[in-house]
């Protein structure tokens, strides 16, 4: 079995940003599989860790949910990226890259004196 | 923006959550549905399916929990439902909340109040600019009326030269003057200060219309000009925004009104106005200025930059040394001249003082009293409410979530005993401000202004904490054993103790006061047998100034007018003497009772003063033939005036008993001759020559009931200029309702002319005593206050001890204690108390009574009678509230009483 990780706050609400950024109105269900299937199962997100990350969000003004029926004819509340939220995801997906590729670069196999 | 946002929306949660729990509710069954669906889809059972899903949800409870905690905002939820349930619980308890409500309004409320009138009076720092650094010079000698005699214009000359420490000195002379009727406002005397143009400058003060008095206003021939005060300009101007520039009419001249000075207490006299000198040609008249006696200035200063108030008094005592050293005359050794430098906000504190800090201690030892009380009510309400602590405690709430708990619901008790205290303060400060207004300049700064508030809740705060702290809670780890402690705790040795500790507190609190209360109360009895010296009390006084003093002081015409004057007053009398029941009418220049402002020098024929005796002086006063009989002073010698005693006859003068003391120990007055004497008399219109004694009469308490006796010169009022200005009138009886008549004849002949003061003698001797009286009647509230708080006190401890002990009562009546026997233990418990309580009080007592001895008129600080008195009441009123929960212990039946165990 993989690894299983904790998933971060600060992470969680890029991935929810991004999901659906690419996949559009989503229920909390449709996010939740879409990271898991997106982390190869390596992130499960029970309910107390997702849903507290939609309600800040959707305080923070970064998208905006409404009752609607699903396509197999349920009801489901929707999730929609707002203006702020999409700034938002500009802004921290900017920032994650500048992060990543600042750890990576520590953390590379390099010795004293090698080339880079 | 994104925080601010999110933090409101948080907000807003905390009052909507409750319904938006439906909707989360419904949006996670749709997410564990459509999960469950998908493990169907999978070819699940859909029982394990649902399994499944809950597994992978890790707990909707859990989810919907922390959506809660995000949603709203946790920390501010759980206060208010602390504040709901201290509320609840409160509501459950009327009679304790009511109870303590009410015991820290009265302290609270006490505190508020005077606090607010300490604070304006005497710790606010003065509106002036660097106020710290302004002063005031008062020149002194000794004897009655001998605290401030003001400096001459000489005096002042020579500290300007040399005192470089006093960086400005001021001069302002108090005067008073006609404002003659416009359309603001009708004809009236007004208080002025007449000032030199630098005087705003020294003060500090700054315009809030037009302009302030400058040195080009010094000096003569310039125009008058007049800067109102602020209260003034709103008063009798109608705050007029066009004042400046309008001219104004006085006596016999005018005046530009030439701005409106910030509002600022003056002092040693209020003021409605400050003129330049100019107003009054004596003051800049040859004998004024050059006339090192002629006193008629006071000095306010400021500190030069950089100097100390140290150096200042050093430099003054110096050239004050050289003053008496050179001019011998003007200061005889006898008399004690001596000049004190004070920081000007201490010298218009200075008559407040005392009365202000006892009356602060007095509010503190209520406020005292009152926490100890709800202290004491927390304390039991404790002991009963350990049961329901326990058991929240075992239900998993944390020492500091019961600490909050207690908290809240003591803040809740504090904030509304601070509210109903600060109504009560609201509607006290107006009637302290009155009450100030006798003693201070700075009356009319009093307001319940922010920082009063702030000082409210702080000690509404400190009440607070105080008493979540002494309610003691189940420690942590040690619940099983307060669980298993069962039904009935006691409260513990050391709870009993403190509970004991603070009875004995609230007792000695309420003796100290009570022997405050006391003590003022036996000054006013003593002040109200102090014999006027009239001997009547049906006598009507009203002053009206036919001559007014600035004719007087231009010296043109002064005859003419003079006489004019006379017929005027002549006139009245007549037609008061025709109204029905009027027995006597005099004239004289003084109300009876009221102390003159003219202090002269006194000498007798044929003797010099001895060596190192004091200048004799007296009061002057003027009287006609009538004014004694009118006035109710009685002659002890020789004879009154007479209608002989005429301008041109010979001089005559009438002296009271105290001066004739002082003038002739030993021998007869009547038929000696003195004369006024000093340097001084060149400048006025008195003349220095002999008169004889004709007669001595009465002395009256002139100045106040707890005055000094003064000596006083009579002279024939037809034999001087009218400077008198009081008519007084004696009825046989109920002279009171004779005022209005008495003012309409004054107001026919004389309709020009102000009337002031229309009193009887018993108003005017009224007024002498009222500050003492609130003063006391403060105090003594303060006393019944304390009492009643200490009562209930000591009743609610030892009736809590009683039902505490029901089981111990119930075993010793079923082992042979009869009922009177148990009732004798529970009140010898309390009269230990009351005891203990008693005897620290008096010892309080006796140092509170060292600390206003300066307050007190024939009463010893130790009066005995007063000491005894006080604890004999306290005793009294402790044993009555001790005998209710005696009884009661001794109804007890044993049997009930050990079953209910």
């Amino acid at each position: 079995m993989a690894d299983k990780l904790e998933v971060q706050q600060g992470t969680l609400a890029l991935m929810i940003l991004k999901t659906l950024e690419v996949l559009g109105p989503l229920h909390g269900y449709g996010v939740a599989r879409r990271i898991e299937e997106t982390s190869k199962g390596r992130l499960t997100l029970n309910y107390g860790t997702l849903y507290p990350a939609l309600v800040k969000l959707e305080q923070e003004g970064c998208i905006k949910a409404e009752w609607r029926q699903s396509e197999n004819n349920r009801r489901a509340k929707y999730y929609t990226l707002t203006a702020i939220g999409r700034k938002q995801l500009a802004h921290e997906t900017r920032d994650w890259h500048r992060t990543a590729d600042l750890i990576a670069a520590f953390l590379a196999p390099r010795r004293e004196g090698e080339a880079p | 923006m994104r925080h601010v946002r999110a933090w409101l929306a948080r907000l807003a949660g905390v009052f909507t959550g409750h319904r938006r729990d439906a909707d989360l509710r419904d949006e996670l069954e749709a997410h564990l549905d459509m999960e469950t669906a998908e493990y169907v889809r999978r070819g699940m059972p859909p029982n394990e399916a649902r399994r499944r899903a809950m597994v992978a949800s890790g707990g909707l409870t859990i989810a919907a929990e922390a959506v809660r905690a995000q949603r709203g905002l946790p920390w501010l939820e759980s206060a208010v439902s602390d504040l709901r349930y201290a509320l609840k619980s409160l509501r459950h308890s009327p009679a304790f909340t009511a109870v303590v409500i009410i015991t820290l309004a009265l302290g609270i409320g006490a505190n508020t109040a005077i606090f607010s009138v300490v604070r304006a009076v005497l710790l606010k720092p003065l509106p002036n600019r660097d106020g710290d650094r302004l002063l005031y010079l008062r020149q002194s000698i000794d004897g009655p009326a001998g605290e401030d005699i003001a400096f001459s214009v000489p005096e002042v000359r020579d500290f300007r030269a040399g005192v470089p420490a006093l960086g400005g000195i001021a001069e302002v002379s108090p005067w008073s003057l006609t404002l003659e009727g416009d359309q603001y406002s009708p004809t009236a005397r007004i208080k002025v200060g007449l000032v030199t143009g630098n005087f705003f400058d020294v003060m500090g003060l700054h315009p809030i219309l037009g302009r302030l008095t400058r040195a080009s206003d010094d000096g003569p021939g310039v125009p008058p000009v007049m800067v109102l005060t602020e209260q003034f300009w709103r008063s009798r101007f109608r705050s007029d925004p066009n004042i400046v520039g309008k001219q104004v009419r006085l006596d016999d001249g005018s005046a530009t009104v030439i701005g409106v000075v910030q509002a600022a207490p003056f002092f040693p006299e209020p003021a409605d106005a400050l003129m330049n000198m100019v107003v009054s040609p004596h003051h800049l008249s040859a004998t004024m200025v050059l006339g090192r006696t002629h006193r008629m200035t006071e000095i306010v200063s400021r500190l030069a930059p950089g100097a100390t108030l140290e150096q200042a008094r050093a430099e003054v005592a110096t050239v004050y040394a050289r003053m008496q050293h050179d001019y011998t005359q003007s200061y005889d050794p006898g008399s004690h001249f001596r000049v004190t430098v004070l920081p000007f906000k201490d010298a218009i504190g200075e008559r407040a003082r005392l009365t202000l800090w006892l009356l602060m201690a007095a509010a503190a030892f209520v406020m005292i009293i009152s926490t100890a009380n709800v202290v004491n009510l927390t304390l039991m309400r404790g002991v009963r409410r350990e049961q329901e602590l326990v058991v929240r405690a075992a239900l998993g709430a944390g020492v500091l979530r019961l600490r909050r708990l207690l908290l809240v619901e003591n803040l809740v008790l504090a904030v509304l005993g601070a509210a109903t205290g600060v109504l009560m303060a609201i509607g006290g400060v107006s009637l302290l401000t009155l009450f100030a207004a006798r003693f201070s300049p700075r009356a009319s700064e009093i307001h319940l202004d922010t920082v009063v508030l702030a000082f409210t809740l702080v000690l509404t705060v400190s009440v607070a904490l105080l008493l979540s702290f002494v309610a003691s809670l189940p420690k942590e780890g040690t619940f099983a054993s307060w669980i298993s402690a069962g039904t009935r705790r006691t409260g513990g040795l050391n709870k009993q103790r403190l509970q004991r500790g603070l009875v004995v507190a609230q007792i000695a609190v309420s003796v100290v006061l009570l022997a405050g209360a006391g003590l003022l109360t036996r000054t006013m009895m003593q002040l109200s047998e102090v014999d006027t010296g009239l001997k009547t009390e049906q006598v009507l006084a009203m002053q009206v100034q036919l001559l007014p003093i600035a004719k007087i002081a231009s010296g043109t015409d002064v005859r003419a007018a003079d006489a004019a004057a006379k017929q005027g007053y002549e006139r009245i009398k007549q037609q008061a003497l025709a109204i029905p029941g009027v027995v006597a009418v005099g004239v004289g220049s003084l109300m009876p009772l009221e102390a003159s402002e003219i202090q002269l020098d006194v000498k007798v024929e044929g003797r010099s003063l001895g060596v190192g005796e004091a200048m004799p002086r007296a009061d002057y006063r003027t009287a006609d033939p009538d004014y004694f009989r009118a006035s109710g002073i009685p002659l002890v010698r020789g004879r009154y005036f007479e209608q002989t005693d005429r301008a041109g006859a010979g001089w005559v003068v009438i002296i009271n008993q105290t001066l004739a003391h002082r003038l002739f120990p030993e021998e007869d007055p009547i038929g000696k001759r003195i004369a006024w004497t000093g340097d001084v008399l060149r400048f006025t219109p008195i003349s220095g020559d002999w008169r004889t004694v004709v007669g001595v009469v009465g002395n009256t308490q002139d100045g106040g009931l707890d005055a000094q006796p003064r000596g006083a010169m009579f002279m024939p009022f037809a034999q001087e200029l009218a400077m008198g200005n009081t008519v007084v009138i004696r009825a046989d009886s109920n002279v009171t309702a004779l005022a209005a008549q008495a003012t309409s004849i004054a107001r026919r002949i004389a309709p020009a002319t102000p009337i002031d003061h229309v009193m009887t003698v018993a108003q005017i001797k009224d007024q002498s005593v009222s500050p003492r009286r609130l003063n006391a009647v403060l105090i003594t509230s303060f006393g019944a206050m304390a009492v009643i708080i200490a009562a209930v006190g000591i009743a609610g401890v030892l009736a809590f001890s009683v039902s505490a002990r029901t089981n111990e009562i119930g075993i010793r009546m079923s082992l042979g204690a009869d009922s009177a026997r148990v009732q004798r233990m529970i009140l010898g418990e309390g009269g230990v108390l009351l005891a203990a309580g008693l005897a620290l009080g008096v010892c309080g007592g006796f140092i509170a009574a060292g600390v206003m001895r300066g307050l007190l008129f024939g009463v010893a600080p130790h009066d005995p009678a007063t000491f005894v008195g006080v604890a004999a009441l306290m005793a009294f009123i402790g044993i009555v509230a001790c005998w209710v929960p005696a009884l009661r212990a001794a109804r007890i039946d044993p049997a009930i009483a050990m079953r209910a165990t």
